[in-house]
């Protein structure tokens, strides 16, 4: 078994779509899925380096599961349902703080899932982001009104800043980090995962060059690394 | 990610019993089993009736390929207590077992089950796990951690033959139920939630929440710092020491009871089946039906199930058995999984092997279903012997090739119409593939030892196909076995390449015969439009002149110009050594004038040859070429033709032929210019200036003579020529106006070519200085500038001089005596008379000496003396 160099969480509430779009950019298809059972991966060679895409549970039941699953992350994508508010409220309320085990460093990255189903805003109507969705005629009459903006997610991304108290200067901003993406129609979805990939390898290799002999020092007793948990209490 | 059960179904273990009934608990319904223990052949089971049961394990090899187990009872014994045998551990180093009963941990001796005499046990244990991956250095302690009855607490001990001894003990956040052990690692599972804990220092790490009233948990250490654990929703979870997980959990039911491990799968066990799922996909591979288990459990590598009146044994199936099912059952991609997952557990020579032998048959299942990609990609890994994928084509492996299939056979097929069931759609496809990768390992190491093989398909593909890479094939290095390739060739009506073929196999007159036939339609094969032009241009660097002869009519009746060119383009080098005789060239065209005269130009033109014979040849050519035209067009057409151009170059260039001659041949014939041209030569300028100017009229012509005329000649020759036209054109007096103009304007524009002196002194008086300013303002400048050329050679001249006097009165400078110790520097004997010869560098001797050597006078070098 190749041993991953990163590792990257998606995260969000059951249905909102995490594993179609893994699969969307994995294997370049939109099949039906069923609802996750406690976890996958993917390896994902990239450069010179293996990362590895967890894809979670969203029900309940598998909660618990989602801090081991970040556990040593390099960065985490909130994945929310654009046509389901609740959603995005559920990354803030259940999800972020499953991401405490993850890497101090760690990047989030926030994803509205399933634009095709939205309509564009009124105001603008002429705005290119929709050109994806609006190829198959059968769904317009589908469609409904878009339920979550643009502008909610990138306050959530500022909020989680605050909340990691991580300078916001020194993350990428929210622009770059908000998407909105369609599974379906495969809308944004090599971006979201590219953009993810190239801020994560630099990452990386500044950790090997720091920390070379990280793994040494857990398993001898005499200079043990104080973890997060364990400087916390 | 899941799939439906039946499909995936692979038979990786059976089920077989080890213990019977009779031989434990006989028909006494109370008694049931409560654990058990397996190391090397010792089977030991515990009941809840406190006894120990040792059994000698004996693994038969069945003929029909299962294994079956028969256990001999060798001992049995009572504990002394009222209380159940709960777990059984053996140090087989110490040869000791570790039985926890009635809440402590007692040793016993492996063979005869008596308590060590110490009596040494560990007091107060609700369970115990032993360290696999121990930190301490002696072989004989094993490490063994509790669960205390303590709450919330478990301790380590140091286990010797007859002693124990703590180590440490350290308190848990809530009550541990389950424990497993790697290195200083704790994985311990709490009443809510799992945890790893370092004993040593005391931290921990939580993993995941887990509901132990709901389920009881499962914690199993499965290899170096990885365990297995319980999840929600009947998972099987991996978790790292590290607190991480690596592999994607395996779905178990909800009510699993026991987990085990035996590469590359994990087994659960629930009340109603044993299931198998694989760590390297996650996927579930088998269910076996098993009613009322209650242990599972795993002994270097001998997975045991026991109910509460039975043991038995899952004998896994040989890892190359089961890909062999899997691979029957087209599997691929499981097949490799395994046979990847397998490469630890197998000696690495023997594992290459099954694994090449793995891929190949994975290739041909994915051939023929026609996954080209995956297919190459396959044969391409695992050095697939080519020939294997060229057998299944009918017809293209070579009659003489030696080839059999490898035994077994990779793959059940006969040939391609089998595979494809005669589509031909699919069979194009297949064909289209096979011309795709033998291009492609061709000149790679895989084509090794039967590239003649290779290239004898990769032809007859090509030309069943209609391809261009036949040609290229053809005219590059190939192996192409000469017999077959041309018979198919042949049948396939490829004539052209046919050719290329014979001619790569030095037959060239086969292949030019066969060329020629096509031009003649006397067979078909339209590759080549310019196929005249190809044959000209293959014999012209043809080194076999029969060959050429042999074609050179056939050659020059198609068409004399190209034809010719095997005669004039041949490369030069080889012109000069091999011996294509001009003359027997000439000799075959004289059938074909045009051809001759191409030929003739390229020997004295191209080639300069200066031989007599071509030259007037040439000549006479162009000229009777010229008088056909002249009755032919029936006119005095002033305008020269072609033909004349090149006669009057070639009168004029060329010194080599008979000016007599053609002289006779012109007479008469009107061709002045001609005439002119062979007066020229003949140094007869007058008569050929006469012609020009006063047959002709044309001035221009005339001054070209001048100067072409004495062209390769001194100035004086040139001034000569110019003077004599000046003279001819003044000797007519200024009544014949024309020849005065012309006068002026040869004077005028060719001021250089004459003598300025001897050029006023002809001219008439009457001439204005205005009329001849541009050539008398050349003559001006050229004398002026030759005086003051000459003026510059005389001072250099003086200074030149001057530098040689200079050096002179050096050498006379000084005085130089002669006495009798001075030898002479050549002969060595003293001077006689007061007469010598001095070199420059100072040497003296006689002059005789000097007169009898003529070399310089270094070379016995004076030197040496002195
Ligand atoms: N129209 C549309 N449907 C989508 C899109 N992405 C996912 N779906 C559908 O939404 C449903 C849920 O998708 P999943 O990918 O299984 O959702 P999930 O987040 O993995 O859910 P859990 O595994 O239960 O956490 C499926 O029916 C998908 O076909 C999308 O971009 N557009
Ligand atoms: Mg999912």
């Amino acid at each position: 078994m190749r041993k991953p160099d990163g590792k990257i969480v998606l995260l969000g509430d059951m249905n909102v779509g995490k594993t179609s779009l893994l699969q969307r950019y994995m294997e370049r298809r939109f099949p039906d899925t069923v609802s996750t059972v406690g976890g996958a991966f993917y390896l994902k060679q990239w450069r010179s380096f293996n990362i590895s895409i967890w894809d979670t549970a969203g029900r309940e039941q598998f909660h618990g599961l989602g801090s081991m699953y970040c556990r040593g992350a390099a960065a985490v994508i909130l994945t929310y349902d654009v046509n389901h508010p609740q959603s995005l409220l559920e990354l803030e309320d259940r999800f972020l703080g499953l991401t405490e085990t993850a890497n101090n460093d760690c990047l989030f990255a926030i994803v509205g899932n399933k634009v095709d189903l939205a309509l564009e805003r009124a105001t603008e109507g002429g705005e290119k982001e929709g050109e994806a969705s609006g190829k198959a005629g059968s769904c317009v009459s589908s469609k409904v009104p878009r339920q979550v903006q643009p502008e909610d997610a990138m306050a959530l991304y500022k909020k989680i800043l605050k909340h990691k108290m991580l300078d916001e200067r020194e993350m990428p901003a929210a622009e770059r980090m908000c998407f909105e993406t369609s599974a379906k129609t495969g809308y944004n979805v090599d971006l979201l995962f590219e953009t993810l990939f190239d801020l994560v390898v630099p990452m990386i290799s500044r950790q090997r060059a720091e920390e070379p002999s990280q793994i040494v020092d857990i398993a001898s007793c005499k200079a043990p690394t104080r973890t997060r948990s364990g400087c916390c209490t | 990610m899941d799939h439906p059960v039946d499909m995936m179904n692979i038979k990786a273990f059976t089920l077989v019993s080890a213990v019977e009934r009779e031989l434990l608990t006989g028909d006494k319904e109370h008694i049931s089993i409560e654990c058990v223990e397996c190391c090397g052949r010792n089977l030991y089971v515990g009941t809840n009736d406190c006894f120990i049961y040792h059994f000698l394990l004996e693994e038969k090899a069945m003929p029909t390929g299962t294994t079956s187990f028969t256990a001999t009872k060798q001992l049995h014994r009572h504990l002394g207590f009222k209380k159940p045998v709960n777990e059984l551990c053996a140090a087989s180093a110490l040869n000791r077992l570790l039985v926890l009963c009635d809440n402590s941990i007692t040793l016993v001796n492996m063979l005869n089950l008596e308590p060590v005499p110490s009596g040494a046990r560990i007091k107060g244990a609700t369970t115990f796990a032993v360290n696999e991956n121990p930190v301490n250095g002696d072989p004989f302690c094993v490490e063994v951690c509790i669960i205390s009855v303590k709450r919330r607490t478990v301790q380590m001990f140091l286990v010797y033959e007859d002693r124990v001894q703590i180590v440490k003990e350290v308190s848990t956040p809530e009550q541990p139920l389950a424990v497993a052990v790697d290195g200083y690692f704790l994985c311990l599972a709490l009443t809510t939630q799992y945890i790893i804990l370092n004993y040593s220092t005391g931290l921990s790490q939580d993993l995941f929440p887990y509901c132990s009233e709901e389920k009881p948990p499962i914690v199993k250490r499965i290899g170096r710092q990885e365990f297995l654990l319980a999840g929600p929703g009947g998972l099987g979870m991996f978790a790292t020491v590290a607190g991480i997980s690596q592999r994607a959990p395996v779905h178990w039911s909800e009510n699993v009871i026991g987990a085990a491990v035996c590469f590359p799968y994990v087994i659960a066990l629930d009340d109603e089946f044993i299931t198998v799922h694989s760590m390297l996909d996650q996927q579930q591979k088998q269910t076996l039906p098993f009613k009322e288990g209650h242990i599972l459990q795993d002994f270097e590598g001998r997975v045991i199930v026991a109910t509460s009146k039975g043991v038995y044994i899952l004998v896994p199936l040989p890892l190359e058995k089961q890909i062999q099912d899997l691979l029957a059952s087209r599997r691929v991609e499981e097949a490799l999984v395994l046979a990847k997952g397998a490469r630890r557990n197998i000696p690495k020579e023997k594992f290459q092997v099954m694994y090449r032998r793995i891929l190949q048959q994975a290739g041909f299942i994915q051939f023929a279903q026609l996954q080209f990609l995956e297919a190459k990609e396959l044969f391409r890994s695992s050095q697939l012997d080519v020939r294997e994928l060229i057998s299944l084509y009918p017809f293209l492996l070579p009659t003489s090739s030696s080839f059999t299939r490898c035994h077994p056979p990779l793959h059940e097929y006969a040939d391609l119409n089998q595979l494809t069931q005669g589509d031909q759609e699919k069979m194009a496809k297949c064909k289209r593939f096979l011309m795709s990768y033998l291009n492609e390992v061709r000149s790679t190491e895989v084509a090794n030892g039967y590239k003649e093989d290779i290239d004898t398909a990769l032809l007859k593909l090509y030309a069943e196909a209609d391809h261009d890479s036949l040609l290229d094939l053809l005219v590059t290095e190939n192996f192409c076995l000469l017999t077959d390739s041309a018979a198919w060739l042949e049948k396939h009506k490829k004539y052209f390449a046919l050719g290329l073929l014979y001619h790569y196999n030095k037959q060239d007159a086969s292949a030019v015969q066969l060329w020629v036939n096509i031009v003649n339609g006397d067979i078909q094969d339209s590759t080549r439009s310019d196929l005249y032009e190809y044959i000209v241009d293959f014999l012209t660097y043809c080194l076999d002149q029969e060959l050429v002869w042999a074609h050179a009519d056939w050659l020059l009746q198609k068409s004399e110009e190209i034809g010719v060119q095997v005669f004039t383009k041949r490369p030069l080098d080889e012109q000069q050594q091999t011996s294509f005789n001009p003359d027997d060239i000439i000799r075959c065209l004289k059938k074909y004038p045009k051809a001759l005269v191409k030929y003739l130009e390229h020997l004295v033109i191209d080639r300069r040859l200066q031989k007599e014979e071509y030259h007037t040849h040439l000549a006479t050519l162009y000229l009777e070429e010229v008088l056909r035209q002249r009755v032919a067009t029936d006119s005095k057409d002033i305008e020269a033709t072609e033909t004349q151009v090149k006669l009057r170059r070639l009168l004029q260039k060329s010194d080599s032929y008979r000016v007599h001659l053609l002289k006779e041949k012109i007479q008469d014939a009107g061709l002045p210019m001609e005439s002119a041209i062979l007066h020229g030569k003949l140094g007869e300028h007058e008569k050929a200036l006469h012609i020009l100017v006063h047959e002709m009229g044309d001035f221009s012509a005339a001054e070209d003579y001048c100067l072409w005329g004495s062209e390769g000649q001194d100035t004086a020759c040139r001034q000569h020529l110019f003077h004599t036209l000046l003279a001819m054109y003044l000797r007519a007096g200024p009544s014949a106006h024309e020849l005065t103009v012309a006068a002026v304007d040869l004077l005028n524009h060719h001021a250089r070519e004459f003598d300025a002196t001897q050029v006023l002194q002809l001219l008439p008086d009457t001439w204005s200085v205005q009329l001849l300013c541009p050539f008398l303002t050349g003559a001006m400048r050229d004398s002026i500038h030759a005086r003051r050329t000459t003026q510059v050679a005389l001072g250099l001249a003086k200074s030149e001089n001057l530098i040689y006097m200079y050096d002179k009165m050096k050498l006379k400078g000084s005085a130089v005596r002669l006495s009798e110790k001075k030898l002479c520097q050549l002969c060595q004997n003293p001077f006689g008379e007061p007469v010598f010869v001095r070199y420059p560098n100072g040497g003296l001797v006689h002059t005789h000496c000097a007169a009898s050597r003529h070399t310089t006078p270094s070379s016995p070098s004076p030197g040496t003396r002195t």
